[in-house]
């Protein structure tokens, strides 16, 4: 919302949260003020976009090569669109963490926000694999690989071991919708070293993101009390749910070669949790009061599990498979044009909206 | 000091109701309102729309037939005339539905009414003389139990002036007249006015109209924490000391309304006997026992026969008395038992004798996995999303029931020769066996239903991995390590419990431990699966040994179960868990504290006593916080 004109001044180099929020100013000279204000409002959540865009490159990619009369325009289209957005967020965010560390830092510690600094990460993944002119075989993947590889591993590091050993950040406390973006990163990046052939560290990446899948899933389910409570507006966030198993699936399909059970039952797992989530349509109404950019969490679940549905129809030929294989495949196209159509008409609101994303308050037993 | 009370009294949910009993009591003999001929209808019509606005609850057409039915069937008969007093209306926070109070005075309570319609007549008898109430009030005090529980409110969209009415014309007389009107809150359709029911004087109770207000309202689901607070016990079946019941527990029940979900346990215990009979014919390690195939073909008869009975008789208690049914399916155990019937017929499809029929078509797996998958999508996103039934507050060893389905389902489908279907409900049940697993291990201290001694429910623990491996090996064709893992996960927890007999003496015999059995009879066919690919002496000893165990048990179950139901005639006892009330009985200080207040009731009281109540508060304590702010308000 606009503030009224005779607003502060707002000392960019305050690092409190709560500046942010009033960061409009109507000076004359508002130009490094606005670059500022969209900078501060950028978080990590906004990877969420290109995370979309990139895993709709990647449908796309795959889903020409299997059916050649798809226009290939579109996949080259999106993989174009999705480069220059990942490239620009990329360089907004190293910008942030320039001028504006301690937000970022901020973002580190929330226990909701940590989880999207995956997010830029797997969004290079999946450029990366959905890349139409670079062969997973030859060296410039490989060394791109571990560039974008190194971030996870650290993160992971951090992350996991937090989980059992600081008091704080217990699991049991921290565990939310949004921890599973870390084992999307992980089994984004098995995938990806399947695909160059390194099959050890695949599964090495493979078993590291299911183990902590495992404990997450039960964790989640069992939603104990206690735990921090999940602001309505993240609600898009629970279609992570099905994205989870989803990925499980794409990457032990592409580790293994063919799309046998393990892949299959994760598809299984995957497909009852988005329906069982869709037919509880309450859930999900509070959220769509205002757009937001938790919006696109809706998209990139989807994508993957088209995905999935996409590998699961190419293995099981029969008509069960490819009229799955069709729906979710446009379900997923119509929600990302309808996202992206939506982003578009609310830009405004998008840059300038304040992070409300996340509530200030963390777990409650902080 | 009328009109105070009256206001006073009209705060309580209850209070409404009963003061429309005792003013159309009252009014007949002791108020100078002489009875006449009040256009019923005219009420009828009030309420009617009203109740019609009311959401069915879930979805339940019962309900909503029930309302339809009631349409002009009101015939008021002893119903003083209302429609001339002048009393002011109030709004009450009360099951929206009954009343809704259109008074100027308290504006407050007009909010409250989340369902419109406007009942302003059903307040005018409101503003009948209280001081009866009162009276009522402490003379039902003194412990009137029977009245109160008989006449309280359940089925709060269906009005109950009627019944008010006529149950508080006397006291005494009242008592013989409350036998046929007392089950009428569970009933579907209660015939003509017995519109479930009233408030008796028992709704004077200092209760507060928050929690009353979620709760009366039949569209809500009785909150799980309700079944905690009432009943205790392994089953929940026990009513805890202090709790009451709105039934009357001195006289026996109808029939249907004693006859639990759990009695679908039957067809669980015996069908799968006749799987495991139909098993030691055919496999291949027992072969040297030659036992004969016409066990299996009677023992599936029967177990048709049972589920055919135990079948109809449960619909007869859907159709005649949804009231119980729609508790049964709030209770955080019973809900499992909805499972069994499903799971039953999968195994009637299991066990059926080869004689008559070898190859099932295709289609019938499918029509028997749709209920699965309705119930199953429903209860786990329950789990995930479900405020107070998510899996850290209800998960309970029966839980099991509803993953075993899906395992049973995926064994069947993959010995039907089907490949993805299996595979599907393999996946979910292998994911949410794991949750629930983890779960019941970690023995959350916010998970209360886990019996602190050992009680028979624990061998369902038993039945998930067992019937796991099998339908692992079906899937993939052979017993391989994952079917060994998972068989050997089940053998351990069955001899873990075994050698734990001793605890499980003392316990008080339910209809429900049928179902317990089959988790036995499970590991034994498993057992044989695994000696069909394992041959040895030891595998085939302890085919027979788990064998004869589940024989054994079953025969004594059912010996057990004919001595209660013929020579103690008690095999149906009182369903108490299903007859718990909405609220709970308040504590003594709390009580005193409010008929006090009652005494010195005055408007302001009444409009801050209003503005307190919270209905989303779910607190057990919400009257004493009512109180305590309405006083700290008082002396402010």
């Amino acid at each position: 919302m606009e503030i009224p004109s005779q607003e502060i001044h707002i000392k960019i180099d305050n690092p409190r949260s709560s500046s942010n929020k009033r960061k409009k100013t109507n000076l004359a000279d508002a130009e490094p003020i606005v670059l500022m204000s969209v900078l501060s409002s950028l978080h990590a959540g906004y990877f969420r976009i290109s995370l979309s865009l990139c895993s709709q490159a990647l449908l796309w990619k795959i889903m020409v090569h299997s059916h050649t009369e798809l226009p290939s325009m579109v996949y080259y289209l999106l993989w174009y669109l999705a480069l220059t957005t990942q490239v620009s967020l990329c360089f907004l965010y190293a910008f942030k963490c320039v001028f504006l560390f301690d937000l970022v830092k901020e973002e580190f510690v929330h226990y909701i926000g940590v989880n999207y600094l995956y997010a830029p990460s797997i969004s290079f993944f999946l450029l990366l694999q959905s890349a139409p002119m670079i062969d997973p075989h030859n060296v410039l993947y490989q060394t791109l690989f571990w560039i974008f590889a190194v971030p996870v591993l650290t993160l992971d590091t951090k992350l996991y071991g937090q989980w059992f050993t600081t008091e704080k950040r217990f699991l049991s406390i921290m565990a939310n919708p949004a921890s599973q973006v870390s084992v999307i990163a992980n089994l984004v990046a098995a995938r990806g070293a399947a695909e160059m052939g390194w099959k050890e560290c695949a599964l090495c990446l493979f078993s590291l993101g299911m183990v902590h899948y495992l404990v997450i899933f039960v964790t989640l389910y069992q939603r104990l009390p206690g735990g921090n409570n999940f602001p309505t507006t993240l609600r898009p966030v629970f279609f992570l749910f099905f994205a989870a198993p989803a990925t499980a699936s794409l990457a032990w399909n592409t580790i293994c070669g063919t799309f046998d059970t393990i892949a299959k039952m994760l598809f299984f797992l995957s497909l009852f949790i988005f329906v069982s989530l869709v037919c509880r349509p309450n859930l999900l109404k509070k959220s769509i009061k205002r757009f937001n950019v938790a919006w696109w969490a809706y998209s990139f679940p989807l994508t993957f599990l088209a995905l999935d549905s996409v590998q699961y129809a190419q293995e099981v030929n029969d008509h069960v498979a490819s009229i799955l294989m069709f729906i979710i495949s446009s379900i997923s196209v119509l929600i990302f044009l309808g996202v992206m159509l939506l982003t578009a008409a609310n830009s405004k609101r998008l840059l300038r909206r304040d992070p409300v994303l996340w509530s200030a308050t963390g777990p409650k037993d902080k | 000091m009328d009109q105070k009370t009256n206001y006073a009294i009209q705060v309580e949910e209850e209070l409404p109701s009963l003061l429309r009993k005792a003013t159309t009591e009252e009014m007949v003999g002791f108020d100078n309102y002489k009875d006449s001929a009040q256009p019923s209808p005219h009420i009828i019509s009030r309420f009617h729309p009203s109740h019609n606005s009311t959401p069915t609850l879930n979805g339940q057409e019962a309900s909503s037939t029930s309302i339809d039915s009631m349409e002009g069937h009101h015939n008021y008969n002893e119903t003083p005339p209302w429609t001339h007093q002048r009393k002011p209306s109030i709004s009450m926070p009360t099951s929206p539905n009954i009343l809704m109070i259109s008074d100027p005075t308290t504006s407050s309570s007009s909010e409250n009414n989340t369902k419109g319609g406007s009942t302003g007549k059903s307040v005018k008898f409101l503003s009948q003389p209280i001081t009866k109430v009162s009276s009522l009030y402490i003379e039902t005090g003194k412990g009137d139990d029977d009245r109160r529980r008989s006449n309280d409110n359940h089925h709060h969209h269906q009005h109950q002036q009627h019944q008010s009415g006529r149950q508080h014309q006397d006291h005494i007389p009242a008592t013989h007249k409350l036998k046929d009107n007392r089950y009428n809150s569970f009933k579907t359709w209660s015939g003509k006015l017995e519109r479930q029911f009233t408030r008796k004087p028992a709704s004077i109770e200092p209760e507060t109209p928050k929690r009353n207000n979620p709760n009366i309202n039949t569209n809500e689901a009785m909150p799980v924490d309700r079944y905690y607070d009432a009943l205790e016990g392994p089953e929940l079946e026990t009513l805890r000391p202090q709790e009451e019941i709105v039934l009357p527990n001195d006289k026996k029940w109808p029939f249907l309304l004693r006859y639990p979900i759990s009695t679908f346990g039957m067809c669980l215990g015996v069908s799968s006997q006749a799987i495991m009979w139909k098993t030691l014919a055919t496999a291949e390690p027992t072969k040297f026992l030659h036992i004969p195939l016409w066990i299996n073909q009677g023992l599936w008869f029967i177990s048709v026969a049972l589920i055919l009975t135990i079948a109809t008789i449960y619909l007869l208690k859907i159709i005649l008395y949804f009231e119980a049914v729609r508790r049964e399916y709030y209770h955080p155990i019973r809900i499992n038992f909805f499972f069994a019937p499903f799971i039953s017929l999968l195994f009637l499809a299991l066990g059926v004798p080869p004689s008559i029929i070898t190859d099932l078509p295709h289609y019938l797996w499918y029509l028997l996995m749709f209920p699965f998958i309705c119930l199953e999508l429903k209860i786990y996103g329950q789990w995930m999303s479900g405020g107070q039934r998510r899996l850290s507050r209800v998960a309970n060893p029966t839980n099991h029931l509803s993953v075993v389905g899906n395992f049973v389902g995926a064994l069947l489908g993959a010995s039907m020769g089907l490949r993805e279907g299996p595979i599907f409900f393999y996946a979910v049940g292998m994911a949410h066996y794991l949750v629930l697993f983890v779960t019941l291990y970690q023995r959350l201290p916010t998970n209360e239903t886990l019996p602190k001694d050992l009680h028979p429910v624990f061998f369902l623990f038993v039945a998930a991995p067992s019937v796991a491996s099998m339908a692992w090996a079906k899937i993939t064709g052979s017993f391989d390590y994952g079917s060994k893992v998972c068989y050997f996960i089940a053998i351990f927890l069955y001899f873990s419990l075994a050698v734990r007999i001793n605890f499980f003496r003392g316990i008080k015999f339910s209809l429900s431990w049928w179902a317990y059995t089959f988790p036995m009879t499970g590991a034994a066919i498993a057992t044989i699966r695994y000696a069909t690919i394992v041959r040895s002496t030891m595998t085939q000893i302890m085919c027979v040994v788990l064998c004869a165990i589940a024989t054994l048990v079953v025969f004594a179950l059912l010996v057990t179960t004919i001595i209660h139901a013929f020579v103690l005639r008690e095999l149906f006892p009182n369903d108490l868990a299903i007859a718990i009330s909405n609220r709970p009985r308040p504590k003594q200080n709390s009580h005193h504290r409010w008929l006090d207040q009652l005494r010195n009731v005055s408007s302001e009281n009444i409009e801050n006593y209003l503005k307190f109540t919270d209905s989303d508060s779910s607190h057990s304590n919400d009257l004493e916080a009512c109180n305590v702010k309405i006083q700290e308000s008082d002396s402010a």
